[in-house]
């Protein structure tokens, strides 16, 4: 596979017009969506075992809720969800490498825009790392 | 330092997904120094200096470098039962799990409540350390010099919403970031080392004593009691060090990687805690530093490295108390999850915030218990919280250290005689370490329980008791009550046991398991609880 468009997809209201995005995206280009949820917890507190479970069944969750989305936007485009022991960044960038993506789709940091300034958003980050090009959903307001 | 570059990881897909081409999945694999410095800053060596040895000092006089020294043997000990559990539970397991397999539930339960008591034993210290530090950094000692005072518990209250905060939106330093901090903590302590050290022996300070042999001595030490009460609170100085041994298992070369960084960090610890111990009781000897306990390394601080230069001492304290507090937190929470997970807690604990992902209900409550219990104990004992706290916490950490040993051994007991290595790694050293941590706890109980004995030789709980026994020559007088370490240590252990019991009845499923041997010593175990799969990668 290659071409693909892939979506970060965390649940937020960012990720989900993110995706309404993508699914015309990938329409546009006949190209397969690959909606990818990236999670890594603190190494710094150690026990990591039983919360990574559940951070995973939550992402399964997620990306369920996507698939379902997606297809209900556009039955024909094929979408494949991945759930990342990654930290979000490094999941797309890495999924971007593997599925030779055509661009990565992110919502922007709307909703975290302290933490985002002081640590630096998904978007961002990516914007500085990536090989392929980025494009940023805006949150709509309400 | 990158923490995970684009190759070296790749992608899982979810059960019902496509395939994603296998290529092998190692996903957030650390490098060598991330292993280290996760190991060294889980220990917080700044923050557990400025807490411990001032109270080491009164215990053991000047013998307080070989106890730095000694106590280091049974968390090494430990490690090895840390290192190999780990590979039954991998990816950070919990001695809950753990001890659960091995001992059985009733007892694993126990384990973890341990673990949750242990944290919240020292939150307090952590908050009053930083209350006391962040006034000193500027400049008002007059307030800082109260550390149960009214400025510094509110302080210290703000420090714990802050950090409950952190870790409850799962704000997180980037690696380089960590290794610049720990970097500068570990040079400012040793030049803080330096020039006490080159001052002494250049010019004349105040009471201060030249380096002795005898410090190194274990056996000059005055009672047994006295030396357990030291180790107790040196083991504490220890404390998160397993994190770098089980963490490694998921390094980049798990050939090498592992014990590198485990043998790297020890080293850096050891040799921090010995000489910055030296270093600080040959500057003014260490009456000096029993006198100024709740604040040693600010007090010193000025003397050796003069304003504003001791601005750096402190600062680096408090960067130290704010990782140690967030190691502190994070797996407090994660142990209650994994508890509520295998159903041996109730199933709220396991709730994981929808947007910061975090153990959002267990972060949570944690901070807040934690706040009423700081601030519960500084009413009930003023004057005395950083003391009573750093006394009690060794009782914990003895506790599920201890059990972890014993787990380790009981576990693998199938394997202990197959070769001289298992032998040694998987019996010996994790028994020896669990029968050294229990002497430690159990001596100690007889030792604080005369009030007489703790460092706040004035303060006496349940002064209504009368009992006293002889063990052999020892004695366990309650003859005025007991020493609030001992109640705060034993005590909030104890309350365990009625509480399990209450859930013991309340559900069946975590208590109606069998125990469990390994088969084999490098593969995991099956699930502890059966559809509970942790993920392994």
């Amino acid at each position: 596979m290659a071409g693909d468009i892939v979506l970060g997809y965390d649940g937020s209201e960012g990720s989900k017009a993110a995706l309404r995005v993508a699914v015309t995206v990938a329409k546009a280009f006949d190209a397969p969506l690959t909606v990818v949820f990236g999670y890594e917890p603190n190494p710094m507190g150690g026990e990591t075992a039983d919360y990574k479970n559940q951070l995973e069944k939550i992402g399964g969750d997620y990306l369920a809720a996507a698939v379902k989305e997606a297809k209900a936007l556009d039955p024909s485009v094929q979408v494949e969800p991945i759930v990342a022991a990654l930290r979000p960044v490094e999941s797309l960038l890495e999924a971007s490498l593997e599925r030779e993506a055509r661009v990565i789709v992110v919502g922007g940091s709307g909703e975290r825009p302290i933490v985002g300034a002081i640590l630096g958003s998904v978007p961002h980050k990516l914007l500085h790392r990536s090989t392929v090009p980025v494009l940023v959903v805006p949150t709509p307001e309400n | 330092m990158t923490t995970t570059t684009a190759d070296s990881g790749e992608l899982g897909s979810i059960p019902g997904g496509e395939p994603t081409g296998g290529k092998g999945l190692k996903p957030g694999a650390l490098g060598l120094v991330s292993s280290l410095v996760i190991g060294v800053a889980s220990t917080a060596p700044a923050y557990s200096l400025a807490a411990t040895l001032g109270f080491v000092t009164f215990y053991v006089g000047l013998q307080s470098p070989a106890v730095m020294l000694l106590a280091f043997a049974p968390m090494l000990f430990i490690a090895a039962a840390y290192y190999y559990l780990n590979r039954a539970d991998p990816d950070c397991g919990t001695t809950f799990t753990w001890v659960t397999r091995a001992i059985g539930p009733k007892t694993g339960w126990l384990a973890g409540w341990g673990i949750l008591v242990t944290d919240l034993v020292v939150m307090p210290n952590l908050a009053s350390v930083a209350g006391v530090y962040t006034f000193n950094l500027f400049g008002a000692h007059g307030i800082a010099a109260d550390s149960s005072g009214f400025w510094v518990t509110f302080v210290g209250v703000v420090w714990i919403i802050v950090m409950t905060a952190i870790c409850y939106i799962g704000i997180e330093l980037s690696a380089a970031t960590q290794v610049a901090l720990l970097g500068a903590e570990i040079l400012i302590l040793v030049i803080f080392s330096a020039v006490a050290l080159a001052k002494v022996y250049a010019s004349h300070v105040a009471s201060s004593v030249r380096f002795s042999g005898q410090w190194l001595n274990p056996f000059k030490i005055p009672s047994i009691g006295a030396l357990s009460a030291g180790m107790l609170l040196a083991v504490f100085i220890y404390w998160g060090w397993d994190t770098a041994v089980t963490v490694n298992e998921e390094a980049k070369d798990t050939r090498r990687t592992p014990g590198v960084a485990a043998l790297m960090s020890t080293i850096v610890l050891v040799l921090i805690y010995v000489i910055v111990s030296i270093a600080a009781q040959a500057f003014h000897g260490p009456g000096f530093l029993t006198n100024h306990s709740d604040d040693v390394l600010g007090a010193l601080g000025n003397g050796v490295l003069g304003s504003p230069w001791d601005k750096l001492l402190i600062i680096c304290v408090l960067t130290s108390a704010s990782s140690s507090t967030q190691t502190t937190i994070l797996p407090a929470a994660r142990s209650s999850l994994s508890m509520a997970v295998h159903r041996a807690f109730p199933k709220r604990f396991a709730d994981i915030h929808p947007k910061y992902l975090s153990p959002g209900f267990s972060t949570l409550l944690f901070g807040a218990v934690s706040v009423v219990w700081y601030v519960v104990l500084t009413i009930v004992s003023p004057g005395d919280v950083l003391a009573n706290s750093i006394e009690a916490l060794g009782f914990g950490i003895a506790f599920y250290y201890g059990l972890t040993g014993f787990a380790c051994v009981i576990y693998y007991r199938r394997h202990i005689f197959r070769s001289l290595k298992n032998f040694i790694f998987i019996g010996l050293a994790p028994l020896l370490g669990a029968v050294i941590l229990t002497v430690l706890f159990v001596v100690a109980i007889f030792y604080y329980s005369d009030p007489a004995n703790s460092s706040t030789g004035d303060q006496a709980w349940f002064p209504g008791l009368h009992f006293s026994f002889h063990i052999f020559h020892w004695h366990l007088y309650v003859k005025k009550g007991l020493g609030p370490p001992l109640v705060l240590g034993i005590g909030l252990l104890a309350i365990g046991i009625p509480l399990m019991l209450i859930w013991k009845v309340r559900n069946k499923d975590f208590f109606n398991r069998d125990r469990e041997v390994a088969e084999t010593v490098d593969s995991p175990a099956p699930p502890l609880t059966p559809g509970v799969i942790p993920v392994t990668d």
